[in-house]
C-alpha cells in the first residue's frame, strides 16, 4: 500500500493507495487519514479486502486506540464494506456517515461504533482543533452523498467525483490533465446522473479555497488542475454513459 | 470460509429443515389421533381399549409439535451464534494477518490489544456454540423419547383393534400410520443428532 502525506501543518493528510497486492478483480481506491496529535480520522475506509493492508499501513501513522472517527461518503462496499473489521478493531470510535444510508451501512457490521449520521445538508465534524465541513454530494453518485473540506489544508476529498482506474505504479497526482481527461469521461459520463445535481455541486465547490481535489479512485489534482478539472466537469453532459 | 464453518452452517440449517418435516408428521399424527377417536367412539365397546389410547397419541403428538417448536427456536439462535463465530473467526484472521503487514511499522504493538480481544471473543463463541449444541441434543432426545413412545402405542393399537370386530381395519391404519410417523420423526431427529454430535461436548 502507498502511501502519500499531501499535507502537514498543524494536522497531517495522508493518502493511501495503489495497493498492489490487491486481489485483480476488485477496484483500486484512495483512502485518506486526518491525523491530528491525539486522534486519526479514516475516510472511506474501503473495502473487506483492503481492511488488513489499509489498517497496516494506517498503524504507521497512529496507534488503534488513536482511530476515533470514521467517514464514509455514501453505502458503496468499495468505500465501507470494511466497517465490521473496523467495528471489531476499534473500542471507542464513531462512524460519519449519511443518514439515509444508515440502515443499509449497518449491514456490514456496526455494533460498537457509534453511528453518526449526517443530515441532508451537512455539517461540521470537528476532530480536536481541526474543524472539517461535510459538503453535500448528492446524486455525485449516490442519491446521499457528502465530501469533506478541510480549509486548513485546502483540501476536497471529493469521494467518486474526479476519479478513475489506473494500473498500481500509476502516479498519485495528475501530471497531464489532457492525458487523464480520457481516463474520467466514461466513468462521470455513466456514474453521475444528474446534470443539475453536478452544477450545484460545482457552484457550491468553486466558492471553496481548494488546493488538492482527492478523489476516491484514481490520482488527486492540485494547483491548476483543480481549476481545469471544474471547468471540464461543468462542460460535461452526465447521466448519457449507456 | 473454511470447511469446518461450512459444515457447521450446513448442520444447523439442515436442523431446520429436518424438523420441519417432523413438525408435518407430528401434526399428521394428531390427525389420526382425532381420526381414531371418531372410529373409537362408532365402535363403541367394541373398540373400549382404544379409546384411552386415541387420547395418548393426540397427547403426545401435541408435546412433539411443542418440543419441535422450541428447538426451532434454538435452532435459530445456534444460527446466529455461527454467524457471529463466522464473523468472529473473520475479524481474528484479518487481524493476524494485520499484525504480519505492520511488521515495523510505529505503531505495530497497538495491534496486540484487539488481536487477543478478537481471540477470546472467537473462542468464546467457539465454547457457547459447543454448550448450546449438548443442550439442543438434550431436546432432540426427548423428541426421540416421544417417537418411541409411539411406536409402544402403535404396536397396542394393533392389539385393540384386532378386538374391535368390522372396525378392526380402520383401526388398523391408524395404528399404521402412528407407527409410520413414529418412524420418521425418529429417522429424522436421528439425522439431526448425527450432524450435530460432532460438535458437542465432550
Amino acid at each position: 500500500m502507498k502511501m502519500t502525506k499531501i499535507y502537514e501543518g498543524a494536522h497531517q493528510w495522508v493518502m493511501f493507495g495503489r495497493d498492489e497486492n490487491k486481489p485483480d478483480n476488485i477496484i483500486d481506491s484512495n483512502q485518506y487519514i486526518v491525523r491530528t496529535a491525539n486522534k486519526c480520522l479514516l475516510l472511506e475506509p474501503g473495502g473487506t479486502e483492503l481492511f488488513a493492508p489499509m489498517m497496516a499501513a494506517v498503524l504507521h501513522h497512529a496507534p488503534v486506540d488513536q482511530i476515533t472517527d470514521l467517514f464514509a461518503s455514501h453505502q458503496d462496499p468499495d468505500v465501507i464494506s470494511s466497517l465490521g473489521l473496523w467495528d471489531q478493531a476499534l473500542s471507542n470510535a464513531k462512524l460519519h456517515a449519511p443518514a439515509l444510508w444508515e440502515g443499509y451501512i449497518r449491514n456490514f457490521g456496526c455494533e460498537s461504533i457509534e453511528y453518526v449520521p449526517i443530515p441532508d445538508n451537512g455539517e461540521t465534524i470537528k476532530i480536536e482543533s481541526v474543524e472539517l465541513q461535510i459538503i453535500p454530494a448528492h446524486y455525485l453518485h449516490s442519491p446521499c452523498n457528502f465530501h469533506v473540506y478541510d480549509p486548513q489544508a485546502k483540501i476536497l476529498m471529493c469521494g467518486s467525483v474526479g476519479s478513475a482506474f489506473e494500473p498500481a505504479n500509476a502516479p498519485v497526482f495528475v501530471e497531464r490533465f489532457d492525458v487523464h481527461v480520457e481516463k474520467m469521461r466514461a466513468y462521470h459520463q455513466r456514474m453521475m446522473p444528474s446534470n443539475q445535481a453536478k452544477r450545484a455541486w460545482i457552484d457550491r465547490v468553486r466558492n471553496l479555497d481548494i488546493d488538492i481535489l482527492a478523489p476516491q479512485h484514481g490520482r488527486m489534482f492540485k494547483g491548476d488542475d483543480v481549476k481545469r478539472f471544474l471547468d471540464w466537469f461543468d462542460s460535461l453532459q452526465v447521466g448519457t454513459g449507456v | 470460509m473454511n470447511s469446518q464453518t461450512k459444515s457447521q452452517f450446513i448442520a444447523v440449517a439442515s436442523i431446520t429443515s429436518e424438523l420441519s418435516a417432523v413438525m408435518v408428521v407430528a401434526k399428521e399424527i394428531s390427525l389420526a389421533a382425532a381420526n381414531a377417536k371418531a372410529i373409537a367412539f362408532r365402535a363403541g365397546d367394541k373398540a373400549k381399549g382404544f379409546q384411552p389410547i386415541t387420547d395418548f397419541i393426540n397427547e403426545l403428538a401435541k408435546e412433539t409439535i411443542e418440543l419441535v417448536t422450541n428447538i426451532n427456536v434454538y435452532a435459530l439462535l445456534l444460527y446466529r451464534l455461527t454467524v457471529n463465530e463466522y464473523r468472529r473467526t473473520a475479524a481474528y484472521n484479518r487481524f493476524e494477518q494485520v499484525a504480519k503487514l505492520a511488521n515495523g511499522a510505529h505503531y505495530a504493538n497497538s495491534m496486540q490489544e484487539p488481536i487477543t480481544h478478537a481471540k477470546t471473543m472467537m473462542q468464546d463463541c467457539q465454547r457457547q456454540f459447543k454448550r448450546d449444541v449438548t443442550q439442543l441434543l438434550g431436546q432432540l432426545e426427548a423428541v426421540m423419547h416421544h417417537a418411541r413412545a409411539a411406536r409402544v402405542i402403535a404396536a397396542n393399537s394393533r392389539i385393540e383393534a384386532s378386538q374391535a370386530g368390522e372396525y378392526l381395519q380402520s383401526l388398523q391404519a391408524v395404528a399404521e400410520s402412528v407407527d409410520k410417523a413414529a418412524h420418521t420423526i425418529h429417522d429424522n431427529v436421528q439425522r439431526c443428532r448425527i450432524a450435530l454430535s460432532i460438535y458437542r461436548n465432550s
